[in-house]
């Protein structure tokens, strides 16, 4: 008993001892003495040399991947940041919360983030609006005051596509809609734009509607389900696209015309399949808004007041009129996943996608 | 010897029993420590940050250490915390202070008592305490999302007063959740010390059989044990629903908080397999778990490198809690 008790004492010491050997030995790159910094929100509008916080909660998603590589590659291109500091993991409001806490403690100049909830981030938001860190909500909003908003136009995302393809089709015939997933907000908003195109072409009839879950394999079982059993006219998707289009090719049924996002694989078939019958548009739905979202951050930090709302509207190219600008945004490097359109006028300071995935920040 | 001497102090003595605790208190404070030297300033601000967002962990894990002292192990506290999040922030919003305090007394009590009861189905049964709980926690995950299907909901200011120290939930005073952080853990472990019952779960979970053959209830002790774990789960619900003013019913936030809480268990030197351990030990390696975050990400590390970090330092002291065993074992 006494031995155990001894030998769990000096155990604790020794761990202790280790920590803070270790604590003292290697302090983090760039670790400054806990020198009071002046408050920010006084601070006149500064040159550069800035440090900005990203908060991001969804990780191992392609998507928002790029979004923190835009938003990396834009703070390297605008040569205004020293320093990014990245909050990116797997969490709930709960934790993004206490990213956001630590962020602000970390002195940021500004705060980008993708939120995990509407609402249950805005006292934090609105802590740091007061201490005069600028905060842009990039992809999805948040209700907290004073806070900038940078988002892709959804509900014109879905449409844009849809009016294409029923213009396309002459007014006439079955569709298929081919769905995100149930209840989030893209997909609603997505949704909701489908049916303002459908109210106005009174001939086309949706003949099946499915939720692909934004998973490419589903959408493609789902797809190859659909073209092998009912008479199609055309497809209306959500961004699960590349894999419907090779279900026609696996299936050999003929193509009929398609919507889907600007994503590499879907826009390298609409070039290469153009001349075997596909007919297809790509609508964006850029990750870059990370970058636009930086862009409004130094721009509101170097004083020239950006607009408090930015929403971006959706870009629409098809392989009949916009072949040319397909080739231009197709990026023979990148996975069949990477979202294409990159560079969006005029925020965006990087050069293509090469930059983007390079996914370098300032000073890496 | 000076210390065999020494264990004839009981002051002295209690010190070197919860050396382990005391370890990880001390580990904490050279966190803390660590993490004002990265940061610009360390103020109120941070103290309240640090208190406050650890509060569900903390509750969460020091009833996960209850229930694996008496030798159990609970996988379904994470979606009692779903529930008791989702119930909270859907009845609480908007109604008057009477209401809300009588909602969150009925949630710990309703609780404690829901897994008092799973925990008479296991010692009646026979069933391993592991299955049984991953079987209820799916099905109070699923009550949840049926509860409240989508993010929503609110609470009182007050109640997000008494886990944050702020009306708003942020930048508050630092006591309200240095007490509420504090008071619970301190409250379970000396009860688990102090009093017969309390006692009785060091008992059944170091020896079954022997404590049975003791005349000491085992089915008491477990049921007590789980009602504990469930009462300490609507705890931290609550604070979910007051740091964020919403609720939340996503599966995965109850799954990462069971795994956060078994992770704080162990770390803070329960035990696994049952009768050791203090319970207020796990308070700090409940803080500590939430610190590391910031901690990594001031050092820059990578996401994706920071859960290697956390899982390599989980696994470190673990070892290193073998290795004095294993010297303990060839002293002896």
């Amino acid at each position: 008993m006494k031995q155990r008790n001894r030998i769990y004492l000096i155990g604790s010491v020794l761990v202790l001892l280790a920590l803070l050997v270790g604590g003292c030995v290697a302090p983090a790159p760039g670790a400054a003495p806990a020198a009071p910094t002046a408050p920010a929100a006084e601070a006149p509008a500064k040159e550069g040399g800035f440090v900005l916080g990203v908060s991001n909660t969804l990780v191992g998603n392609a998507w928002r991947e790029q979004m923190i590589c835009s938003i990396k590659a834009q703070a390297r291109a605008s040569g205004l940041v020293d320093r990014l500091i990245i909050a990116n993991r797997n969490a709930g409001p709960t934790e993004q919360i206490a990213d956001l806490e630590n962020l602000i403690s970390q002195g940021v100049d500004a705060i980008i983030l993708n939120p995990s909830d509407r609402d249950a981030l805005n006292a934090v938001l609105e802590a740091a609006i007061a201490q005069g860190i600028v905060v842009v909500a990039v992809d999805q909003a948040v209700s907290a005051e004073g806070a900038y908003i940078a988002t892709n136009d959804q509900t014109a995302y879905g449409r844009i596509g849809a009016e294409w393809l029923f213009e396309t089709l002459g007014g006439k015939g079955k569709v298929v809609e081919m769905r995100g997933i149930d209840g989030v907000p893209a997909d609603t908003d997505r949704h909701n734009g489908f049916l303002e195109a459908l109210a106005k072409y009174p001939e086309i009839e949706v003949v099946a509607e499915t939720f692909t879950n934004w998973d490419p394999s589903t959408g493609a079982q789902q797809a190859l389900d659909l073209i092998t059993t009912i008479e199609i006219d055309g497809i209306w998707t959500s961004g699960i696209d590349y894999t419907v289009v090779e279900q026609f090719q696996a299936a050999n049924v003929p193509f009929v015309p398609i919507v889907g996002a600007d994503n590499n694989g879907f826009v390298k078939q609409l070039i290469e399949l153009k001349d075997q019958g596909l007919i297809g548009a790509a609508v964006t739905n850029p990750p870059a808004i990370g970058a636009v979202g930086t862009a409004i951050a130094l721009d509101a930090l170097t004083g020239k007041n950006p607009e408090r709302v930015t929403l971006l509207t959706p870009r629409l190219f098809d392989n009949v009129n916009n072949l040319e600008e397909l080739k231009a945004i197709y990026a023979p490097d990148e996975q069949p996943g990477w979202s294409t359109y990159v560079d969006i006028e005029p925020y965006t300071l990087y050069n293509g996608s090469a930059d983007v995935s390079a996914c370098k920040g300032p000073g890496e | 010897m000076a210390f065999s001497v020494a264990m004839r102090n009981p002051a002295l003595r209690i010190l070197f029993r919860n050396s382990w605790a005391l370890g990880v208190w001390l580990l904490l404070g050279a966190l803390v420590l660590w993490y004002s030297t990265l940061i610009p300033v360390f103020g109120p601000f941070q103290i309240t940050s640090i208190t406050k967002n650890s509060l569900p962990l903390v509750y969460l894990a020091i009833g996960q250490a209850i229930i694996v002292i008496s030798g159990g192990i609970d996988l379904s506290l994470g979606a009692l915390l779903l529930l008791s999040n989702v119930i909270a922030a859907r009845f609480m919003a908007g109604q008057p202070l009477p209401t809300v305090v009588l909602i969150a007394l009925g949630i710990v009590a309703g609780l404690a008592l829901l897994n008092a009861l799973v925990g008479f189905v296991i010692t009646l049964s026979g069933v391993p305490d592991i299955v049984v709980t991953l079987a209820t926690g799916y099905i109070w995950s699923g009550l949840a999302l049926w509860i409240l299907p989508s993010p929503g909901g609110g609470t009182a200011p007050e109640m997000r007063w008494l886990f944050t120290g702020s009306p708003s939930g942020v930048g508050g005073s630092y006591w309200p959740p240095l007490l509420m952080l504090l008071i619970p853990g301190a409250l379970v472990a000396i009860w688990s010390r102090t009093t017969r019952v309390g006692l009785s779960l060091y008992a059944v979970g170091s020896n079954k059989t022997a404590a049975q053959l003791a005349g000491l209830d085992v089915r008491r002790a477990k049921i007590v044990a789980y009602g504990i774990g469930g009462a300490m789960a609507g705890l931290a619900g609550l604070a979910m629903v007051a740091l964020t003013g919403t609720g939340d019913p996503r599966f995965a936030i109850g799954a990462n908080a069971t795994l956060n809480s078994v992770a704080a268990v162990v770390l803070g030197g329960v035990a696994l397999t049952g009768g050791v351990g203090n319970v207020f030990g796990v308070v700090a390696t409940g803080v500590t778990l939430i610190m590391l975050n910031p901690i990594l990400i001031a050092m820059r590390v990578d996401s994706n490198n920071a859960q290697v970090i956390q899982g390599v330092l989980i696994a470190g002291v673990m070892m290193f809690g073998g290795l004095v065993a294993f010297l303990r074992e060839r002293r002896s």
